[in-house]
């Protein structure tokens, strides 16, 4: 930071604070994350200046209209962010599209300085900030990288040892979950490193492709195994042992599969190559046990054989990365386009939010008078609004300390400190000392707010420039400015919805249960009438919505407070985001079987008494998305304890007088996926009642202060 | 009743505006209101907090400017 100030000084270029801040935020643990960030914060900033530019160009003669396509360009930014893998770029591209044009809205004549010396001073900060992590500290992350792979893997290996364990009628249902958990911490970290070691390390970036191969492979394998994990919930243990005679080789091989992905990525040669594994099945076995029973071993056992398929292939990825193998001879299928455009509700709720802090900021800046920072207000509040808008759960109030401290701090180094410094080395080493304190005391990721507001206020209210001059006023008007920038913040907070955790969450689950009812409504039998494109997309829209609304319910679960938590434990909201989330990953199954062929025999035999299963599932749902505790759980498991029973009768007596030639062994395994789809979604829903029983709900809708 | 005449605040050598005073005791005291009402769960009994928060701080502030600082 000191260099890049130096040099801008010396070059006498005006406002050297953005070179400042351009080094102040694209510093991260290694070259290769700080240079994804600078890349981003670079091309964000090009982008930005001709979108600026284009604005000023078009609009600059008609506020409203200058506002209005600002507003609605920061929205779509604000979008983006929160939905792309290069969030960042999308960040920067929006506030500093709101800087030039707020700066040079009242002076369109310097716009073009303005915006030119913007991405000058940003890539003055990015190289200098550059050439010194490369040859003066260079620290790579592609150790770490290779300790994050291995780490994952080891991870992996776990949980299916414990599901293995689960199998066998052996496992421990809360470890499961600890490293269920713990894998998905494993995965994300992963992710992170890879996308800075690409960058940093030859090595990475020559195998990229495989590397992007076994990344996608690893999710695939830990959805395969999250899935093989909640059929295990359904089937006994005993059946399965009886049902696969070679249950405990191919496990065994499974797992060897893994121990040897393990070795490899610790740079170890694998002590065995692969082996052919089959899973046998007694089918004369499987004949005398009950429907239900047959429809969970055969889920369980398709689960089973598709970890086979993935163990596979990602072993000889792995063998191909660390050259113990040749490449695989079948690549992998492209990724499915998604066609259709699903709107995120979410993501639109802090567009709203975020235009609304646009819009109040500039009507304050055009009706109120001397407001404090005038232009620089709305700028500040949009720069940083965005990142507020994207994170709901963040209270305002818990910005007022790390601002307070951070303008005082600033403020006292101005007023006390900079007056007596009379040369650049004197200068040099206070930004010196001040960027190494705040960075060292802010050093962890979860302290990244305080960092990032700390040097922002120390470069903002320092203003250091080669005519340098103080005034009491700026400190003063830039701390009126926050005030002002968190009453905006604050009032936005209840726009579109309450900002209270627990109002949220029941939000979200209303949302939750009105999406699985309509899903539950798509199954029925219509063969006549195919899906319109509207439907389509309804359909598509709800079932993103299932899968995704339990992790978002997992990110407000920890933002509840006392108040609704006064007689209810955090491990009992927990369980039931899991069980929701169990009833999402049943509600996929039963919707991808669904749409698969089925045995016309069978169907019309069964159709009556499945469509009222499915009206009954339908009826529980509306109920639930009224109120999340609207289930009434005895009532609930009789009916569907009943309706196994009578299900199980009606299937005897339909197979019963059904000839042989009128149904294959596959008919039968495809309508006993169905069933255990089917099954799945209701022992699902009542556990969810369950654990919905057992929270107190009514502090959740009183009133209260925020 | 006599009420305070306006006069500015001399902190420091700085003059501070008086409705400046009042609004930031204000918000305080609105603040300090809501904590206690929240404490004894009597906030049940309002319609919608978020105005009601609103309204005590400008009551605080205006109470305040008039009676007691002098805005």
């Amino acid at each position: 930071m000191t260099i890049a100030y130096g040099i801008s000084l010396s070059q006498d270029w005006d406002r050297p604070y953005w070179a400042g801040f351009a080094v102040a935020m694209v510093s991260l643990a290694s070259i290769g994350q700080s240079m994804n960030k600078a890349a981003l914060r670079m091309f964000g900033t090009l982008v930005a200046v001709v979108v600026a530019l284009t604005f000023l160009a078009l609009f600059a003669q008609d506020r409203w209209a200058f506002i209005l396509t600002v507003s609605v360009y920061a929205g779509f930014c604000c979008y983006m962010m929160s939905g792309s893998k290069h969030a960042y770029f999308w960040q920067v591209s929006c506030f500093v599209v709101l800087v030039i044009c707020l700066d040079a809205g009242p002076d369109p004549v310097n716009a073009f300085n303005t915006a030119v010396l913007r991405a000058q001073q940003t890539g003055l900060g990015i190289l200098v900030y550059s050439l010194l992590a490369i040859f003066l500290w260079p620290s790579r992350s592609v150790s770490a990288f290779n300790a994050a792979a291995t780490e994952l893997a080891r991870t992996q290996n776990q949980f299916y040892q414990a599901c293995l364990g689960l199998a066998h009628g052996q496992g421990d249902v809360p470890e499961v979950l600890r490293l269920s958990a713990i894998l998905v911490q494993a995965k994300t970290r992963f992710d992170q490193l890879l996308d800075a070691a690409e960058i940093d390390s030859t090595e990475v970036w020559e195998l990229r492709l495989s590397w992007r191969r076994y990344q996608q492979q690893e999710m695939e394998l830990m959805q395969a195994l999250e899935r093989w994990r909640e059929s295990l919930a359904e089937v006994e243990a005993r059946h399965l042992l009886r049902l696969l005679p070679n249950l405990d080789t191919f496990g065994a091989e499974l797992d060897g599969r893994l121990a040897q992905i393990v070795q490899m990525l610790d740079d170890h040669a694998p002590d065995r190559m692969l082996q052919i594994q089959e899973l046998a099945f007694d089918k004369d076995a499987l004949r005398s046990l009950p429907h239900f029973d047959r429809a969970t071993v055969v889920v369980a056992r398709s689960n089973m054989l598709q970890l086979e398929q993935l163990t596979r292939s990602l072993f000889e990825t792995v063998s191909e990365l660390k050259g113990y193998g040749t490449t695989s001879a079948t690549p992998d299928p492209p990724p499915p386009l998604q066609s259709l455009f699903l709107p995120d509700l979410d993501r639109l709720a802090n567009v709203i939010r975020y235009m609304a802090i646009i819009w109040m900021s500039w009507l304050g800046l055009i009706y109120v008078n001397d407001l404090p920072g005038g232009a620089g207000l709305v700028s500040f509040a949009g720069s940083l609004g965005i990142a507020i808008a994207n994170m709901p759960q963040l209270s305002v109030s818990k910005l007022v300390a790390p601002a307070t401290g951070s303008v005082l701090f600033a403020g006292i180094l101005y007023i006390f400190l900079m007056p007596t410094l009379s040369s650049f080395i004197g200068l040099g080493l206070m930004i010196f000392a001040v960027t190494f304190a705040i960075t060292y005391l802010y050093s962890e990721p979860q302290q990244m707010l305080g960092r990032a507001l700390g040097l922002a206020m120390f470069v903002t209210i320092a203003s250091i420039s080669n005519e340098q001059s103080y005034n009491f006023l700026s400190v003063a008007n830039t701390a009126m400015m926050f005030p002002l920038i968190f009453l905006v913040y604050a009032t936005t907070a209840y726009l579109p919805w309450s900002p209270r955790p627990e109002r949220r969450f029941v939000r979200l689950l209303g949302r939750y249960f009105r999406s699985s009812e309509f899903l539950m409504l798509t199954t029925r039998w219509d063969p006549a009438r195919p899906a319109t494109r509207l439907e389509s997309w309804k359909k598509a829209f709800h079932a993103r919505e299932v899968a995704t609304l339990p992790a978002k319910l997992g990110s407000w679960a920890p933002h509840l407070d006392n108040w609704a938590l006064s007689s209810t434990s955090m491990e009992q909201v927990q369980t039931l985001v899991t069980s929701l989330q169990l009833l999402s990953y049943r509600m996929e199954r039963l919707l991808g079987e669904r749409d698969k062929p089925q045995a016309p025999f069978l169907v019309q035999q069964l159709l009556e008494d499945i469509r009222a299963w499915r009206i009954g599932i339908q009826t529980t749902l509306q109920r639930l998305a009224a109120g999340p505790a609207a289930g009434e759980q005895e009532l609930l498991r009789e009916r569907l304890e009943q309706t196994l029973d009578k299900l199980e009768a009606r299937i005897k007596e339909a197979v019963d007088k059904t000839p042989d030639a009128q149904y294959s062994e596959r008919d039968a395994e495809s309508f006993y996926r169905l069933l255990a789809a089917y099954r799945g979604v209701s022992t699902a829903l009542v556990e969810y009642v369950d654990n919905a029983a057992a929270i107190d709900w009514v502090p959740w809708h009183e009133e209260r202060f925020v | 009743m006599l009420t305070p005449v306006p006069h500015e605040f001399a902190i420091g050598g700085v003059y501070f505006p008086p409705l400046l005073i009042a609004a930031f005791v204000g918000i305080l005291a609105a603040l300090v209101t809501t904590r206690l009402l929240n404490r004894y769960r009597l906030t049940k009994y309002f319609f919608y907090p978020p105005l009601v928060s609103l309204a005590l701080m400008i009551i605080y502030t205006v109470l305040i400017g008039t009676f007691i600082v002098g805005a």
